[in-house]
């Protein structure tokens, strides 16, 4: 514990520099921005500015781009609460109490208890990281090929059966990944694979430009500018502060919420949804006024709002420690770590202790900025959301465009982009979650390498996966969870994640 | 026998699936104890054939194809068509020439705003971009033709 305190002092030194509280502001700004618009999630927007961090250091690069992601969560509040459409998924569950209270004239109250608890539910969510990441990190040492290999694939299929769209459907787009992520020179034997005599994609198809197309041009391509509505419940800023009631209403949800979230969001997926949906479930049942959910419980909007932020701290967990993506986010965020040189996993804490807790620390500092932007600077964020669709869409394209060609000033990589919007449009309307293709694109490299070592190990033995206690292991947690699914399957249940599938299509999952 | 959405999709991934098999043929699988560059494109290939088969073979629980909302499609191709055409003129034009007049077509001509507010507009955020990222960020943006 004392060697712990020590690295956090020495991350407090390095978060407290100016130059890192500044970008760690701006991360901040940016997410808070991004969370409030919709149409432009996290994962688009750490796209697009993952090329304005190449002048920077790996500290300020990973402070500022995680600051978009744990930002974008406290943002996505505010068009829930007030304009009932979620500027970021996560705030689907928010939309249904936050805008009742909204339309009762508690929109200031409503939006004091989503960053309050968001704040809470963050700040827990950092103690926690700070105690379980290093021990999972010294663990980890103890992986080879094999127990990667296995870690990876017990990944995918975590993400899968968390899926509200289905394994197989999930595992298709994660194949899709795999396979994206296969094109370009092996770097094993130097064979150039599916490049087509293009020479740009010899080092292979870039994570950037098909987030940005899938997520950023994807999503704009499937919200066409007359269906975004600038109508918004106007908050009255002299009602900010909460009645008692609704403080004490608040805690317990908030307490709940911020631990379910770290729990799941540890867990690969797109955990800060789940969380939120859980967390409204959670809530609902215990409450002992469950028939006020709908129509303006103050738990239903502090429960998800703690889940949804606390869920993003927890996935920093597998990140950081194993060096193992567990959403697209993570995934480009781990990509940028890796473009700065600093590759993520159990090294990470002794080799560049200086990024780890330099980074840990910026996110306690990261959240009380992110509780004092939000309250005062609310009027901001409302006047940014009367910008007409018609404009913003074009701004946003813009930047795809800009952000995408920045990386390796590859204009094959922008014409990528395009393609991959296309594509991302395409799989909306046949309920595909584009998601997993990231990821599986992320970790086709890491995934490849290390079943080809652990092959080349064991002189061609598969069983290599099963001798080894921690491979084993793993494996066996794959093999429950693909009988779960299957159970699911044979007997047609309707359970959490068709209801979680019903939430994010913008229905009420509690009929109200 | 009615078409149904995932049978649509379940064949355009079976298709995808065989046209990776046929493009791989030149990689080589390798051997077990000594991988080739083939080996996990294989894999997965035939991993996504079977999960294509899978989707084909549960398509009559999922909705009409007809059931699938395209009245945004006209819109969306509008919109690919012009950024195609920023992104084409985006090297010879350079990058304040293409990114004001895509700016220019999709507020004035897709999204019908005024004339005068469009141009403004288009002209303001190209370049306000520039100054950001092409001089405080210091970011090559690519230069117009007659630099």
């Amino acid at each position: 514990m004392e060697a712990t305190l020590d690295s956090l002092a020495l991350g407090f030194s390095v978060a407290f520099r100016p130059d890192v509280l500044f970008y760690a502001f701006l991360g901040c700004l940016v997410g808070t921005l991004v969370g409030v618009l919709p149409g432009i999630g996290p994962l688009a927007g750490i796209s697009i500015l993952l090329p304005v961090t190449f002048g920077l250091d790996a500290t300020k690069a990973i402070v500022m781009l995680a600051g978009i992601y744990y930002g974008s969560q406290y943002g996505g509040s505010t068009t829930s609460i007030l304009m009932r459409i979620p500027g970021e998924a996560s705030s689907v569950m928010t939309c249904i109490d936050g805008y009742a209270m909204a339309k009762r004239g508690r929109a200031g109250a409503a939006l004091t208890i989503a960053a309050v608890g968001s704040f809470v539910a963050g700040t827990m969510g950092v103690i926690l990281l700070t105690v379980v990441a290093p021990p999972i990190a010294k663990f980890a040492l103890a992986f080879g090929p094999p127990e990667y290999t296995a870690l990876l694939v017990l990944g995918l299929l975590f993400l899968a059966y968390m899926s509200s769209t289905g394994l197989p459907r999930t595992l298709l787009m994660a194949a899709v990944g795999l396979l994206l992520g296969c094109i370009g020179i092996d770097v094993m034997t130097g064979h150039f694979r599916y490049s087509f005599d293009i020479k740009e994609l010899g080092d292979g198809i870039g994570i950037v430009p098909v987030a940005v197309g899938l997520f950023g041009l994807g999503e704009i391509l499937s919200t066409p500018s007359k269906t975004v509505t600038e109508k918004v419940v106007p908050p009255r800023l002299v009602e900010l502060l909460p009645t008692a009631t609704e403080w004490r209403q608040s805690v317990l949800p908030i307490a709940r919420g911020s631990v379910l979230g770290f729990l799941v969001g540890i867990v690969p997926g797109s955990a800060h949804i789940i969380a939120s949906f859980l967390s409204y479930a959670v809530e609902k049942r215990v409450s002992r006024t469950p028939e006020e959910f709908g129509k303006g419980a103050v738990a239903g909007v502090a429960g998800p709002e703690s889940a949804n932020n606390s869920a993003s701290t927890g996935a920093f967990v597998p990140m950081l420690a194993l060096g193992l993506p567990t959403g697209p986010v993570t995934a480009v965020l781990m990509a940028a770590l890796l473009i700065h040189g600093v590759p993520p996993g159990p090294m990470l804490v002794n080799e560049h202790p200086q990024v780890f807790w330099g980074f840990i620390a910026s996110m306690y500092v990261g959240n009380l900025m992110l509780l004092a932007l939000n309250l005062p600077l609310v009027g901001v964020f409302v006047t940014v959301l009367r910008i007409p669709y018609g404009y913003l869409y074009p701004l946003i394209i813009m930047f795809c465009i800009i952000g995408v060609y920045e990386v390796n000033h590859s204009i094959v990589d922008v014409w990528i982009m395009l393609i991959m919007g296309v594509v991302g449009y395409l799989l909306r309307k046949f309920d595909f979650d584009p998601a997993p293709l990231v990821l599986g694109l992320v970790i086709a490299p890491i995934f490849e390498l290390s079943l080809r070592q652990s092959l080349i190990m064991s002189n061609g033995n598969w069983l290599i996966f099963l001798e080894r206690p921690i491979a084993q292991a793993l494996l066996c947690i794959c093999v429950l969870l693909l009988g779960l699914s299957a159970l699911s399957l044979l007997l047609k249940r309707r359970d959490w994640r068709a209801k979680l599938a019903q939430a994010e299509a913008g229905e009420d999952p509690s009929g109200g | 026998m009615q078409m149904r959405r995932d049978h649509v999709a379940g064949a355009a991934m079976l298709l995808a699936g065989v046209l990776v098999l046929a493009a791989s043929t030149d990689l080589p699988f390798g051997t077990l104890a000594s991988p080739g560059a083939g080996m996990l494109p294989t894999l997965v290939v035939v991993l996504l054939l079977a999960l294509a088969g899978l989707l084909l073979l549960g398509a009559g629980a999922s909705p009409p194809i007809a059931a699938i909302d395209w009245t945004d499609a006209t819109h969306a191709l509008r919109v690919v068509a012009v950024t195609a055409a920023a992104v084409a003129l985006y090297l010879p034009l350079g990058f304040i020439a293409s990114i004001a007049l895509m700016l220019f077509v999709l507020t004035f001509l897709v999204e019908r705003k005024p004339f005068l507010i469009a141009l403004a507009f288009s002209g303001g955020a190209t370049l306000l971009a520039y100054l950001v990222f092409g001089t405080l960020l210091n970011a090559p943006l690519p230069r117009d033709f007659w630099h």
